[in-house]
């Protein structure tokens, strides 16, 4: 009976490990090309109005691992990114993107970030 | 006395009469000779326009051969009888080769009209050359196109003109799908025959805009039966350009069919292998664009790319030629990436555009390796 109970148990474990590994290496399933020009557009637009100084984003998907990303995102923790007006404006999808972009380039990713 | 004044009165007349008449049958006589020497530079044979077409048809009979003897530049480019060769008259000795080998096949001859005498010295000489079946189409080119319901031909130079000079509507009459969206002339408009009567809406509403029909050269009939039902509804300046758009590629390039990109499975990628086949084929169709450092450009790339670093891309796009597709490469598909986003951003009426979803490895000789993404 207990051994019966035992494989069950690694069976369904398995299968949940299995099942979460999946949709882990998936990401955030966001455009994450789109994500980079949209986080870039969110800086432009900001340095114009004096929200920061340059227009070129200071920080980079490497930064941090997937993740710490994922934290940042899930919770929509926006305030060390800065320019909290234009975070604030941006509608779910790009927001997804952008994460997918941060994510999927994370210091632990599969390719992560470079300056570029 | 008086019968005498009278007698020579009425004699007077009577030779003035026969004077008159007698000068007036001579002065007859005199023309009509005239007119048969001026004759005689005719060929002897001579068809009129009836026979023309009733010989003619598309694609032509191999037994029949109708030859436009007028110069090429001046006449035959700008119009012809529609399947008609050009063998000017001053070029038959070099054109020998054109004719048939059949010397009994039908050769049919014209030029500017029954002044011209073009044609018939050509007939003279295809004859002497053996030719058994040889016709003058005297009243030629003028009468053929004022006869109600012909129409005349063009050839691809003349087409090019037409669409520079914007007045013309140049209608490709092949099929929509399996052709037009391929490759066609540029500016044309696509009116497939087999849907003519629902898409005769695009015609242009003035009857006397000129038209010309295409497609898919001389073998091709769907132009020739578009121009006649175009004629039917009352439109007065059709054309055909009968060679169509095979001789179209053969004489301004591939244009659309070899520039068509195939879109990759993720938004805005071109398709790898059909990106490759490109870079081999003819790389010069598409405006590719390396939006990586000028640093990494220096050590290797395309060589067709220019260099545009992503940085400085968006002050120029409004800049960036729509006659090609527009593809945007760099190492990872990251930058070309958001180079196509910018686009579609700040230019979105810039449709053609692409970028190169992969690893490519450049090699400083100009070699490079495409890894696809898996």
């Amino acid at each position: 009976m207990f051994k019966k109970y035992m494989s069950t148990s690694m069976v369904i474990l398995f299968l949940l490990v299995s099942f979460s590994m999946a949709f882990a290496s998936e990401g955030p399933g966001g455009n994450d090309r789109k994500g980079k020009y949209t986080y870039r557009k969110v800086y432009k637009a900001c340095a114009k109005t004096g929200g920061v100084e340059s227009a070129t984003p200071k920080i980079s998907p490497a930064d941090k691992t997937m993740g710490q990303w994922q934290e940042i995102f899930e919770n929509k923790n926006f305030d060390e990114f800065g320019c909290m007006d234009n975070w604030s404006v941006l509608p779910d999808k790009d927001i997804l993107d952008i994460y997918s972009y941060f994510y999927n380039h994370a210091s632990d990713s599969p390719s992560p970030a470079t300056c570029k | 006395m008086k019968i005498n004044k009278m007698k020579i009165l009425i004699l007077a007349m009577v030779a003035g009469l026969i004077m008159a008449t007698g000068c007036t049958a001579s002065q007859t006589a005199k023309t009509a000779e005239t007119a048969k020497v001026d004759t005689s530079w005719m060929f002897h044979d001579i068809v009129d326009a009836a026979f023309v077409k009733a010989n003619i048809a598309v694609p032509m009979p191999e037994n029949v051969i109708l030859i436009d003897a007028r110069p090429y530049k001046g006449k035959y480019v700008s119009g012809y009888i529609p399947g008609a060769v050009s063998i000017p008259f001053s070029q038959f000795d070099k054109n020998i080769n054109l004719l048939p080998t059949d010397k009994n096949a039908l050769l049919i001859y014209y030029c500017q009209g029954v002044k011209c005498k073009l044609s018939h010295k050509s007939a003279k000489k295809a004859e002497k050359l053996g030719y058994t079946n040889v016709k003058v189409y005297a009243k030629g080119y003028p009468e053929w196109i004022s006869l109600k319901g012909n129409y005349g031909a063009f050839e691809a130079e003349h087409v090019a003109k037409l669409i520079a000079d914007n007045n013309t509507v140049i209608v490709d009459a092949r099929p929509l799908k399996t052709k037009f969206v391929k490759g066609h002339i540029p500016t044309a408009v696509s009116i497939p025959f087999s849907q003519f009567d629902t898409l005769k809406g695009k015609l242009p509403r003035d009857i006397n805009t000129p038209i010309v029909f295409y497609c898919g050269g001389l073998k091709c009939r769907l132009s020739h039966k578009s121009a006649v039902k175009a004629i039917e509804m009352g439109y007065t300046n059709v054309k055909v350009f009968d060679k169509g758009y095979p001789e179209w590629k053969k004489m301004y390039g591939a244009s659309k069919e070899a520039m068509q990109v195939t879109a990759g499975t993720v938004e805005g990628s071109i398709d790898i292998k059909r990106f490759k086949d490109i870079l081999e084929k003819d790389p010069e169709s598409i405006l590719l664009i390396d939006v990586r450092d000028k640093d990494e450009f220096a050590k290797g790339s395309f060589k067709t790319a220019v260099n545009i670093p992503v940085e400085d891309l968006e002050p120029k796009i409004k800049d960036l030629s729509d006659k090609k597709p527009v593809v945007f490469v760099c190492s990872t598909g990251a930058r070309s990436g958001e180079a196509f986003y910018m686009v579609k951003d700040v230019r979105e009426s810039l449709k053609d555009v692409y970028y190169v979803e992969a690893e490519i490895d450049f090699k400083s000789d100009g070699t490079f390796v495409i890894k696809e993404p898996k």
